[in-house]
């Protein structure tokens, strides 16, 4: 359903990537490897359509995405290296933006189970400013399952977790893959997943 | 036909063949116009000081004449992504100031004789200055070190923002009665001044612009030059 | 409409980030008072003039004033990411602008309205000046606003301090108070400069929008 069709990139006339072909259908999940510097965000972000690649093209289910754009962003959710909570505000009203924002079906009390389930429930009254690191970032990953979309995109998703999250996370992918999801996500790390296509980008 | 107005080799090799004879014909329009003024009448009331108005006339129009070619380099540049734009924007935009100055300077020098001031805050000497703050502020942005795109675009966005201004000084005289002598030459009606001073004027004016148009030439060269070392 | 429900969201969540920072504003408008009694204390508490120049020393202080909020305007959104949230959530930018600047004029120039009368009796102004005041600076804010946020999204691409921001607000609300201060002097044509600040706040309305979109798709594209 995405298909990226010889795309390149370049940044001050500096090759980033070149002839870049991809592509991801239902119950698929691809992993994207580099070293630092390598051009991964880069290519999340151009995939985005944040960046104007140099030449080729991206389509989701068969347009090109750039005919329109909000179709293909009404599918996707994009979880970024930065926690984009407002620290301001507290833990539900985050959510509550975010689930409005998607149009989400959720009801309150799922919300509650999901908040259980990453040790978190205690904090849905506290302002997000008061939460850890990790507990921040777990807030973030939320967002996944709030907006019920299907094509997943992460950038760096393994930082700050401790070991049961990154348990919880892998389950959490793994689920979102049966049930006809499509998963991207950029990491250093490895995670034990079956069924894992990896591009390297060196 | 016109590509060489938007593409830099175009460009480069038309200069190469037109500018010795462009330089030429300058000078010479530039002598011809220098003794029209000196041969000009003497006005009835401001005598000798009339004269003050061939320089002051021609810097006003160019002025405006160079924002307005900014501008349109500008739409040009963010609409359809043609590169060259940014340049002559940059190119282009301290010859505009220099225009305004000089036009500023002899308005004043004028207006202290005449009508017993130099200054004075009517709508279109403040308009006229606020046009010089912005091209100073495009000089300004220019110097910064961002990113050149990042850099040309804000300085386009901020043009097209500015050029707000410009109807505000072409017809701030028809709109406010004051200080400011109203529109004597203007196209849609015959111009209601002599023809003796007429002619020293357009020629006064074609001079500033092909003078104006030689320095926007090569500075247009020089940052051709400039980003061919980075490409 | 789903729209129309994701612009609630957004005037709902800009409000109660106001509210908890409500110090911010309340700071602001202190700062407002301060500097009116800064420039009456300077020019010597005289009655008669405070109040033949009282409308354009206030004027020019709710200009200084509002280049406060300059720098909270997009800063934080943009920071954290959640200006490309709130896209991807479906809202073009342009219409995060407009009701960003909504918002503003909302929150922050209408408690600035409110504290108008008051500075009007330490000014001693006239009861129609200070209606004329209160109108001018309704509509004015609306200019002032748009001014701010086609500054602030000019200050995201600058990593450098030069703060080319405030010299475009105080450049372009130059016309603003010509025509504000001006309105007092001119009973006949009270009409025509109303209409004329009406005009002059709907084309930037127009401008405003489309500038800052663009300056937040290149900040975002150079991050």
């Amino acid at each position: 359903m995405l298909l990226i069709n010889n795309l390149s990139f370049f940044r001050n006339d500096i090759k980033i990537f070149e002839n870049l072909n991809l592509s991801l259908a239902n119950n698929q999940i691809i992993q994207i490897k580099g070293t630092n510097g390598s051009g991964k965000t880069t290519f999340l972000e151009v995939l985005l359509n944040i960046l104007e690649p140099k030449s080729g093209e991206i389509f989701w289910k068969g347009k090109n995405i750039k005919k329109n754009i909000f179709d293909f962003y009404n599918q996707t959710t994009f979880i970024m290296d930065q926690n984009t909570s407002t620290r301001k505000l507290t833990v539900l009203d985050n959510i509550n933006f975010w689930r409005g924002l998607s149009s989400s079906k959720l009801s309150n009390d799922e919300v509650f189970i999901l908040l259980k389930t990453l040790k978190i429930e205690k904090y849905y009254d506290t302002k997000v400013m008061y939460l850890s690191s990790g507990e921040t970032k777990k807030l973030e990953l939320l967002r996944l399952i709030l907006e019920q979309k299907k094509l997943w995109i992460l950038d760096e998703p393994y930082n700050h977790l401790d070991d049961v999250s990154i348990e919880i996370l892998n389950q959490t992918f793994i689920d979102h893959i049966n049930n006809n999801g499509m998963i991207i996500f950029v990491s250093h790390f490895n995670p034990t997943i079956s069924n894992l296509e990896i591009l390297d980008f060196n | 036909m016109f590509s060489f107005l938007l593409n830099p080799s175009r460009f480069n090799k038309l200069i190469d063949i037109i500018f010795r004879p462009l330089v030429i014909i300058t000078s010479l329009i530039l002598i011809v116009g220098l003794f029209l003024v000196y041969y000009s009448p003497l006005d009835y009331q401001q005598g000798f000081t009339v004269k003050i108005m061939y320089i002051h006339v021609p810097s006003a129009w160019l002025a405006l004449l160079t924002y307005a070619i900014m501008t349109i380099y500008s739409i040009i540049g963010l609409a359809f992504k043609i590169p060259f734009s940014f340049i002559i924007n940059k190119a282009i935009a301290p010859i505009g100031a220099v225009f305004t100055l000089l036009c500023i300077i002899s308005g004043s020098m004028w207006g202290k004789p005449m009508w017993g001031t130099w200054w004075v805050w009517d709508a279109r000497l403040t308009s006229v200055a606020i046009l010089f703050i912005i091209y100073l502020v495009i000089i300004f942005l220019n110097q910064t070190f961002e990113n050149r795109e990042v850099k040309e675009r804000t300085i386009a966005i901020f043009i097209l923002i500015g050029s707000i201004n410009l109807p505000i000084i072409k017809f701030s005289v028809d709109w406010w009665n004051t200080l400011h002598q109203p529109a004597s030459v203007s196209k849609l009606s015959s111009p209601s001044i002599d023809l003796s001073m007429l002619q020293p004027l357009l020629a006064m004016t074609l001079a500033f612009s092909l003078i104006g148009l030689i320095i926007a030439i090569l500075r247009i060269k020089a940052e051709i030059l400039l980003r061919k070392k980075y490409l | 409409m789903i729209i129309l429900k994701k612009i609630f969201l957004f005037l709902k969540r800009e409000s109660k980030l106001f509210y908890s920072n409500i110090v911010d504003l309340f700071s602001n408008i202190l700062f407002f008072f301060l500097s009116v009694f800064v420039f009456i204390f300077a020019l010597g508490a005289d009655e008669q003039l405070l109040k033949s120049i009282g409308v354009g020393i206030i004027w020019s202080l709710l200009l200084l004033s509002s280049t406060l909020s300059l720098r909270k305007f997009y800063e934080d959104d943009f920071k954290n990411g959640v200006l490309m949230i709130i896209h991807m959530g479906g809202m073009s930018y342009e219409l995060i602008v407009i009701l960003k600047i909504f918002s503003h004029f909302l929150f922050v120039q209408i408690p600035f309205l409110v504290s108008l009368p008051i500075v009007g009796i330490f000014f001693n102004l006239p009861i129609n000046e200070v209606y004329n005041l209160v109108l001018t600076f309704f509509i004015g804010s609306l200019i002032l606003s748009c001014l701010i946020s086609i500054s602030a999204s000019m200050n995201l691409l600058n990593k450098t301090n030069f703060s080319i921001g405030s010299i475009i607000v105080l450049l372009f609300s130059i016309p603003l108070i010509i025509f504000s201060v001006g309105i007092n002097s001119a009973d006949i044509h009270f009409n025509s400069l109303i209409n004329l600040l009406i005009g002059i706040a709907l084309i930037f309305l127009g401008i405003a929008p489309w500038s800052s979109a663009a300056c937040i798709r290149l900040a975002l594209k150079n991050k």
